[in-house]
C-alpha cells in the first residue's frame, strides 16, 4: 500500500530549508509514517480501551478528598493523572488526539489509493475449477455472457485471465465510515470545547430569564461577553400524569424464591397506601419576547424544547406549600417531604408529594385527581402519617389548625448549549450506512481463465456477509454446462 | 370479588405460573450444560445430540415464556434487568441454534452457550424482582426499545463467537489426535472457525448502532448523550476492542492466535458493560461513588 504521498511532500519541503532541519525532518516523516500505519492503529486501539478502563474504575467526577475519605487507594497517581476526572485529563486527551491523528491520515491516505486505479496481477491461484461438457465449445464467449447475465462488469482482461467485479465498493464503504467516524470526533471536539449546561426552575405564569452561570472551555476565556439571552420562558402550565401501581410482595431471600418456582409459595401483587408512580410529566413552555409568543411547545421527557442555540429538557418539578397556622395572615412555607416547625405544635410536619393531573387506574379507567397531599408527622425513623389534605382545606393536628392555602408546581427544566451534537448525529448516520452497507452487502471480484482442457478456473475473492462463493458457482451452473466442480 | 382483587389475582397467577415457568426453563439450560459437558468429557456424540435437543425444547419454552411476559406487561418485554436477562438468555441460545444448524456433529460451543443462558436466568431468578410495573418517564422511548433490541441482538451474537473461537482454540492441538470424535476434521477446522469472524461482522454494525441510539437517547432524556458512566464507557471498551479485533483479522502478523485473544476479551468486555460494571473498581477497592441505576 502507497502511504507516502504527504511524507514525499514533507520531505521536500524540509530539505528546501537546508540541514538544519534534517533531525526534524526525518522524525517528521517517521511519525506521519507511522500515524498512517494500521498496525499503529491496532495499539492505539488497545491504549484506549485501557485508558477507558481505567474511567471505568475510578469514580469519574467526585472530590479528591471525598475519594480519599471513601478509603480510596493510589492516591499518589490519582493526583498525579487526575483520575477522577480522566477524560479531560491531559494524558487521555494526548492519547485521543494522537488516535485522531492517526484516524485522519489513515482515511487522508486510504483516499489517494482508492483514487489510483487498481492494479491486477498477472496470475491468480484457483480456488474453484469447473469441469465443461465434452461436447461444449465456445467456451470464452459463453462464459462472458453467463457473466454478463449475472450482473458483472469486466474490469481488467488479459490474454489468460479475465476479471469481473459485481456489488458495492466495499472498500469505498470502508473508507466512508472511517470518514464518519471522523466527523464525530470533530462533534466530540465541538461538544469538549464549546458546550455547557444548567437547571432553571420555571415558577407558573411567571416570564423568566435564562442567565447561563457557566460556559464552555472555549467561551470561558472571554466569559463576560456570554450574558442572558433575549428572550423569555413561561411555564404556562404542568400537567402531571400517574399510574396505579400494586406492589409486589416479594421474597429476597434466595430459597423463597427457589420455593416459589416449586410451586410451594406465591407471590402476591398488593396495593398498599398510595400505590401511584408518576407516568409522565408535561410542561407548557413558551419562549416570549416583548409581547410577542416566539414559541410555544409542551416539554415532555425525551420531548425537549429546541430554541435559539439552546435545547431545554424537563427534567422534574418542584412544589411549594403555603400554609397558614390558626388563620395568621402570614404564611409558612415549605417544599415538598421538607420538614417545617409549626409554632404551638411543638413538632415538625411535612408534606408529601402533591397529587393532581390524571390518574390511569388498573381497572383501565382513567380518572382526574381530586389535588391533594400528605400530611405527616416527622419521626425520628418513621414518619407518622396524618391524614389527606386538599388545597384550601383545614387539618387539625394535636389542637392548631393548620390550613393548605395554596400548591404551586414549578418545573425544573436543563438547558444545554451544544454545537457537536449536530455534526456527531451526520457522522453517526454516515458510518452506520456506509457500515451497513459494507458488512451485510456483498461485493464479488472473480477473476476466470478457459483452460485447454476444457475447464474453468475461477479465483472468486467475496467481501460481505451477503456475498457466497457457493451461491455464485450455481448460478453459474444454470447459464453452463458444469459437469463437475473442485 | 372487587375488579380490583380480580385483577390483583390474575396478575398475581400469572406472575407465579410464569416464574415456575422460567424455573423449568433455567433447569432445561442447566441439564443442557451437563449434557454437553459429559459430551465433551466422554466424547460421546449421542450426548451432544441429546444436549441440543434439550436446548431446542429450553429455547421453544423460554419463546413461551417472553410472549407471556409481553401479555402481562403490555409493552416490549427487555425492559428491566429482570427481563434482559432473560431475553439475553433466549436471543443467545437461539443464535445458537440457527448458527450451528449446518454443524451436525459439533456440539462443543454449546457447552459456553448454555452455561451462559443458565446463569443470566439464575441471576434474574435469584436476585432481581419480576415485578410488572410501569416504565420511568425516561425509558419511554422508543431510541432506548431499539437501543436494547440491537445492543442485544449484538450480545447474541458476541457470545457465539465467542463460544467457537474458544472452541476453536482448544480444538485446534486435537486435530489428528481425537478431535474427529467431537465432529472436527482438518479440512472443515479453518472453515467452521471463520464463523466466528463473521459473527462480529455481523454483531459490530449492531453494536454501533446500540451505541448510537444509546446516545441519541440520552440526548433526548437529558441532553447530554455522553456522560462517561461506567456502564457507557465499558460499552465503548468493548466496540474498541471489536474494532481492534477486525483490524487485527486484517493484518497477517496479527490475524492468528492474537485476534482469537482479542475476540475474547471483546466477549468479556461486553459481559462487563451487562453485568459487571463496577466489578474491577471493587476488586482493586476503590470506592465506586458513581452508582449506575439499572
Ligand atoms: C474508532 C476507530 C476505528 C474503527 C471503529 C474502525 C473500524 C474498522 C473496521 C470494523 C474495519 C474492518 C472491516 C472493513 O474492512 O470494512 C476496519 C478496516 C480498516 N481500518 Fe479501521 N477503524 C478505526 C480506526 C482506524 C484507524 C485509526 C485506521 C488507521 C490506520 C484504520 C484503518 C483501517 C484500514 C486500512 C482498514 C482496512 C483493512 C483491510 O484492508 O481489510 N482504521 N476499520
Amino acid at each position: 500500500m502507497r502511504y507516502n504521498s504527504f511524507t514525499e511532500k514533507l520531505k521536500n519541503y524540509f530539505t528546501g530549508l537546508g540541514d538544519r532541519h534534517a533531525g526534524s525532518r526525518r522524525f517528521l516523516c517517521w511519525s506521519y509514517k507511522q500515524l498512517s500505519s494500521i498496525t499503529t492503529s491496532v495499539y492505539l486501539l488497545g491504549l484506549m480501551a485501557l485508558f477507558f478502563m481505567v474511567g471505568t474504575i475510578f469514580p469519574q467526577g467526585g472530590s479528591i478528598d471525598d475519594y480519599i475519605k471513601e478509603g480510596g487507594g493510589f492516591v499518589f497517581f490519582v493526583k498525579l493523572f487526575g483520575l477522577l476526572d480522566f477524560f479531560s485529563s491531559p494524558l487521555f486527551l494526548i492519547l485521543a488526539f494522537i488516535f485522531f491523528l492517526n484516524l485522519a491520515i489513515c482515511t487522508y491516505e486510504r483516499l489517494l489509493v482508492l483514487q489510483e486505479s487498481p492494479t491486477f496481477p498477472k496470475s491468480y491461484e484457483p480456488t474453484h475449477i469447473l469441469m465443461l461438457a465434452p461436447d461444449f465449445s465456445n467456451a470464452h464467449s459463453e462464459l462472458r455472457n453467463a457473466f454478463a447475465k449475472l450482473k458483472f462488469k469486466v474490469v481488467s482482461k488479459d490474454d489468460d485471465w479475465t476479471v469481473v467485479e459485481k456489488g458495492l465498493p466495499y472498500k469505498w464503504l470502508t473508507w466512508l465510515y472511517h470518514l464518519g467516524i471522523i466527523l464525530c470526533f470533530l462533534g466530540f471536539i465541538l461538544t469538549y470545547l464549546f458546550s455547557f449546561e444548567g437547571t432553571i426552575t420555571l415558577k407558573p405564569r411567571e416570564a423568566q430569564t435564562l442567565v447561563p452561570d457557566t460556559t464552555g472551555r472555549i467561551q470561558s476565556l472571554w466569559k463576560d461577553k456570554t450574558g442572558q439571552t433575549d428572550f423569555h420562558l413561561k411555564l404556562d402550565s404542568f400537567h402531571t400524569e400517574y399510574a396505579e401501581a400494586p406492589e409486589l410482595d416479594f421474597p429476597k431471600d434466595k430459597l423463597s424464591r427457589l420455593a416459589i418456582g416449586l410451586g410451594w409459595k406465591s407471590p402476591d401483587y398488593e396495593m398498599k397506601g398510595e400505590s401511584l408512580t408518576a407516568k409522565d410529566w408535561r410542561a407548557k413552555i413558551k419562549v416570549i419576547k416583548g409581547s410577542g409568543t416566539l414559541a410555544e411547545q409542551t416539554v415532555e421527557i425525551n420531548e425537549p424544547l429546541e430554541y435559539g442555540n439552546y435545547t431545554f429538557y424537563l427534567l422534574g418539578f418542584e412544589q411549594n406549600f403555603r400554609l397558614s397556622v390558626e388563620d395568621n395572615p402570614i404564611l409558612l412555607e415549605a417544599k415538598e417531604d421538607e420538614d417545617i416547625f409549626i409554632p404551638g405544635l411543638g413538632d415538625s410536619i411535612k408534606f408529601g408529594t402533591f397529587r393532581s393531573g390524571t390518574l390511569y387506574k388498573l381497572d383501565g379507567t382513567i380518572e382526574m385527581l381530586k389535588p391533594y397531599t400528605i400530611v405527616k408527622h416527622t419521626g425520628k425513623d418513621t414518619d407518622e402519617e396524618l391524614g389527606r389534605i386538599e388545597p384550601g382545606a383545614i387539618m387539625e393536628i394535636d389542637g392548631v389548625n393548620i390550613k393548605l392555602v395554596e400548591v404551586e408546581e414549578s418545573a425544573i427544566l436543563s438547558y444545554r448549549y451544544d454545537p457537536g451534537v449536530g455534526i456527531l448525529w451526520w457522522g453517526g448516520i454516515l458510518v452506520l450506512v456506509a457500515m451497513a452497507l459494507r458488512f451485510y452487502g456483498s461485493w464479488y471480484r472473480i477473476a476466470y481463465q478457459v483452460t485447454d482442457t476444457a475447464s474453468i478456473e475461477l479465483n472468486i475473492m467475496t467481501r460481505g456477509l451477503g456475498s457466497s462463493s457457493t451461491k455464485i458457482i450455481k448460478s453459474l451452473e444454470k447459464h453452463l454446462p458444469i459437469t463437475k466442480q473442485s | 370479588m372487587s375488579s380490583y382483587d380480580l385483577i390483583l389475582s390474575r396478575d398475581s397467577y400469572l406472575l407465579a405460573f410464569e416464574l415456575r415457568l422460567f424455573w423449568s426453563i433455567t433447569f432445561l439450560y442447566g441439564l443442557s450444560f451437563l449434557l454437553f459437558a459429559f459430551h465433551i468429557l466422554s466424547r460421546t456424540p449421542v450426548l451432544g445430540k441429546a444436549a441440543r435437543t434439550t436446548l431446542i425444547l429450553s429455547v421453544i419454552a423460554h419463546t413461551a415464556l417472553i410472549v407471556l411476559r409481553t401479555f402481562e406487561g403490555g409493552r416490549a418485554p427487555f425492559q428491566t434487568l429482570y427481563e434482559s436477562l432473560s431475553w439475553f438468555a433466549w436471543s443467545a441460545s437461539l443464535t445458537f441454534l440457527y448458527v450451528s444448524r449446518k454443524w451436525k456433529d459439533i456440539h462443543i460451543p454449546g457447552v459456553f452457550v448454555t452455561v451462559l443462558a443458565m446463569g443470566a436466568c439464575l441471576y434474574a431468578l435469584l436476585s432481581r424482582s419480576p415485578a410488572v410495573e410501569p416504565l420511568a418517564p425516561p425509558l419511554q422511548s422508543y431510541w432506548f426499545e431499539w437501543h436494547v433490541i440491537l445492543a442485544f441482538f449484538s450480545y447474541a451474537v458476541f457470545v457465539v463467537s465467542a463460544s467457537i473461537e474458544a472452541t476453536y482454540l482448544g480444538v485446534k492441538p486435537l486435530i489428528g489426535r481425537g478431535a474427529e470424535a467431537y465432529g472436527f476434521s482438518s479440512d472443515m477446522l479453518e472453515d467452521f472457525h471463520s464463523m466466528a469472524f463473521k459473527l462480529v461482522l455481523f454483531g459490530f454494525p449492531l453494536l454501533t448502532f446500540g451505541i448510537f441510539s444509546g446516545a441519541a437517547w440520552a440526548n433526548e432524556a437529558w441532553g447530554r448523550y455522553w456522560s462517561w458512566d461506567p456502564k457507557e464507557t465499558w460499552s465503548l471498551i468493548t466496540w474498541t476492542v471489536f474494532a481492534l479485533y477486525l483490524h487485527a483479522k486484517a493484518i497477517p502478523r496479527f490475524k492468528g492466535l492474537p485476534a482469537s485473544v482479542i475476540n475474547i476479551v471483546g466477549f468479556i468486555c461486553m459481559m462487563m458493560t451487562f453485568l459487571g460494571v463496577n466489578w474491577l473498581a471493587k476488586l482493586l477497592g476503590v470506592p465506586s461513588l458513581h452508582i449506575y441505576a439499572v
